[in-house]
């Protein structure tokens, strides 16, 4: 992990002093609640439903132990015992009173940890793929490059106020697992013909009410110009985005509406930067500060090599254990190390969601077999990047008594699902009761393991927390006459090598009520089953049959929304 | 930074762009420097107040005729004007007064100042105190900016 220097430990605690002086100008009545807002938020503070809510940072998905163990502690402390994990490896907090904000901001800080930037409309927390620098199939280790992007985005002063948020993925994997066709900028690295290292990078891609994949703004940009691209990338958009319409307001409107004018714009502005600018150039980055941030995500010396120790012949392994193996244990580039995954997917507990009692096993566990550091997915679990093969078993025996050891991972009850209308201020439906009647309609682990490998993505809202549309599944809330419902989409996909070019989901027919999702999940899984080829996975057999099939399983399924007018 | 008083300001509006020799120093709107800006005669000290949607570098050919610019936040988190300010100074070198007028707020003063902002006219309710006291919380910043270019690698390697 990266490890923090007096000057970053300063600036946090520096961070902290600046909000504890804005919130106590608040609660005095001397910052009023309209000028207040983007200030909060800049520091991850909403206000939800029932309380402010909290986004924690964790800068591309990597945890400590001691941090985990803070975290548990402010839940306990300053919470209701429990937090959520979401799809951009952050970490929130529902039940906190804002007048305890500062202090868990203090406390936060003390572990290097702060909430900058988790919201409002600037730079947000840069994400990555959660096996960065672990992966067996990475070119090359990400987290360097997101380290830096870190810093230069942290309180950048120009774009503290762009249009809208703005959301950064890296990833340096054949696989992307961080998403990155759906962010405002994607960034893939790679080599070009010379072996140069740099990036190509996406831009104007996003979700939303507008979904959109992002279009190349270059094939490559050396890596020691990338923050000079990314500036001019932002100051164009900060200069013309549109900002009379919240709804087009992102950057990928922007794209869509001037193409090709878009990327001269960008290009032009680079080469200004670099030709003209007083100090453009002092942002390329030099090999030397790439050399001091990289020694910080050295492999552990103690994993360069296999240990003595000897695999103990399995022996009989009960089958959830084989099942673990095959879906919760991942390759890792050394080959005496792997992967291994906790499953916050569980029944009782919302998808994402750990007690503060499940974060201290957890970072038990990872100070028992995995270096201390811990990973936040994309798809809302925790990874332990650094375990030996030969602990696969006791971690396993600790891991379900903890609770994390749901044989699920990449299956149907593995779903993404976003707070939604329990907690959230914006959502027009609940998630988490859906979530919950379909990991209870799909609790039978023969049943999921036969269905296989599907991506089930659910939001209470267009703002797509739950990146519904990038589901294989996806289940939308929407309101219509102050109800609750649910529109089900089909063949969406994240950009993984599984799921195909990113793209989202088809809606199949009119929205459904509540009660009717689970049955409507059931038959779409119901018509996949009676319909795949041998060894076909859920997404090929949407893409093989279309979507009529499916429609036609699901439409048979409604009760309430049946005799509605069929909408086109 | 400096803390603009209007009541006190030498700057003053003008109706009609008409300059009257010895006059203390002009503001023009945009569209009067627009429709005075060939023309003009250089006696009088002039400013302009630039709207956001305005590419400054438009502004590149008569900046040396201005000793002032002022940008506008129509709200407060509105932030074209810190990239105005940025290219202003870094790319166009204009050395002259460049202020921040409409919806400013103290907490905004780190962010302005570091844009290349030299002064502000800070919304009426606005303390002053609290300004100044929003300039002290950080001692340095990871990345460059107008008043430092270099970003924190390059001052530790210096």
């Amino acid at each position: 992990m990266y490890t923090y220097t007096e000057f970053d430990r300063a600036f946090v605690r520096q961070r902290a002093a600046q909000f504890r002086d804005q919130l106590e100008r608040h609660l005095a009545g001397r910052l009023p609640d309209d000028d207040f807002r983007a200030l909060r938020l800049q520091n991850g503070w909403y206000v939800q439903r029932h309380a402010p809510m909290l986004r924690v940072a964790v800068p591309y998905g990597e945890l400590s132990s001691r941090q985990l163990k803070r975290l548990a502690h402010v839940a306990r402390t300053y919470d209701r015992g429990y937090g959520h994990f979401t799809t951009r490896q952050n970490l929130q907090f529902n039940w906190i009173p804002l007048e305890r904000a500062a202090d868990v901001m203090d406390a936060l800080a003390e572990v290097d940890m702060h909430g900058i930037q988790t919201s409002g409309n600037c730079i947000r927390n840069i994400t990555s793929d959660a096996l960065a620098g672990v992966a067996a199939d990475e070119l090359i280790d990400p987290r360097p490059y997101c380290e830096i992007l870190r810093q230069w985005t942290t309180l950048q002063p120009e774009f503290a106020f762009l249009p809208r948020k703005f959301k950064i993925a890296v990833t340096g994997a054949r696989e992307d697992r961080a998403a990155i066709a759906w962010h405002d900028i994607g960034l893939q690295l790679l080599r070009n013909g010379a072996g140069e290292v740099g990036f190509k990078v996406l831009v104007g891609g996003g979700m939303g009410r507008t979904p959109v994949i992002a279009s190349v703004a270059s094939e490559f940009v050396p890596w020691q110009q990338i923050l000079l691209f990314i500036e001019a990338i932002v100051r164009v958009y900060n200069l013309y985005g549109r900002r009379d319409n919240l709804y087009k307001a992102r950057i990928k409107i922007l794209v869509k509406a001037e193409g090709a004018r878009f990327f001269d714009a960008v290009q032009r502005e680079f080469r200004a930067i670099l030709e003209q600018d007083a100090g453009g150039a002092e942002h390329i980055i030099p090999q030397v500060e790439f050399d001091r941030v990289a020694s910080s995500f050295a492999t552990p010396a103690a994993f360069e090599a296999p240990s003595a120790a000897a695999l103990r012949p399995a022996g009989d392994t009960p089958v959830v254990y084989t099942r673990w193996l095959a879906r919760n244990v991942q390759a890792h580039r050394l080959p005496h190390l792997r992967t291994v995954t906790l499953s916050l997917k569980r029944a009782g507990q919302a998808p994402g969601d750990a007690t503060a009692e499940q974060m201290d096993l957890a970072a038990d566990l990872a100070e028992r077999f995995s270096q201390g550091e811990l990973r936040v997915t994309h798809d809302q679990n925790l990874l332990l990047p650094w375990v030996r093969e030969e602990d696969l078993h006791a971690l396993w025996q600790s891991a379900r008594e903890a609770g994390f050891a749901t044989p699920n991972i990449g299956l149907l009850t593995d779903m993404i699902a976003c707070p939604g209308g329990d907690f959230c201020g914006l959502a027009n439906a609940r998630s988490i009761p859906i979530a919950a009647a379909i990991e209870e309609r799909f609790r039978d682990l023969d049943l999921v393991h036969d269905i296989g490998d599907i991506d089930l993505h659910m939001s209470g809202c267009m703002n797509s927390c739950g990146h519904h549309h990038s589901g294989h599944i996806g289940i939308l809330g929407v309101d219509k006459d102050g109800d609750e419902w649910y529109q089900v989409s089909l063949g969406g996909s994240d950009g993984s090598t599984l799921s195909g070019p990113s793209t989202p989901g088809k809606a199949i027919g009119p929205a459904f009520s509540a009660d009717e999702v689970p049955d409507a999940v059931e038959a779409v899984i119901d018509a996949y089953l009676a319909q795949r080829r041998p060894g076909e996975r859920f997404i090929d057999t949407v893409r093989r049959l279309g979507i009529p099939p499916f429609r036609a399983a699901a439409d048979a399924a409604r009760r309430s929304t049946a005799h509605e007018p069929a909408l086109a | 930074m400096r803390f603009i008083d209007p009541s006190r300001d030498e700057w003053t509006s003008t109706a009609d762009a008409t300059v009257t020799p010895g006059r203390g120093p002009v503001l023009l709107s945009w569209e009067q420097w627009q429709s005075v800006r060939h023309d003009r005669p250089t006696e009088s000290r002039l400013g302009v107040v630039v709207p956001n949607a305005v590419d400054v570098a438009d502004l590149r050919a008569d900046l040396s005729r201005l000793a002032l610019v002022v940008l506008q936040f129509p709200k407060w988190t509105d932030g074209r004007a810190y990239s105005q300010a940025r290219l202003l100074r870094a790319r166009l070198r204009f050395g002259g007064e460049i202020r921040a007028a409409g919806q400013v707020l103290v907490d905004m003063l780190p962010l302005l100042q570091r844009s290349g902002f030299d002064a502000v006219q800070l919304r009426d309710d606005q303390s002053l105190d609290s300004a100044q006291r929003a300039l002290r919380f950080f001692a340095s910043h990871y990345q460059g900016d107008v008043l430092e270019p270099r970003p924190l690698f390059a001052r530790q390697a210096a």
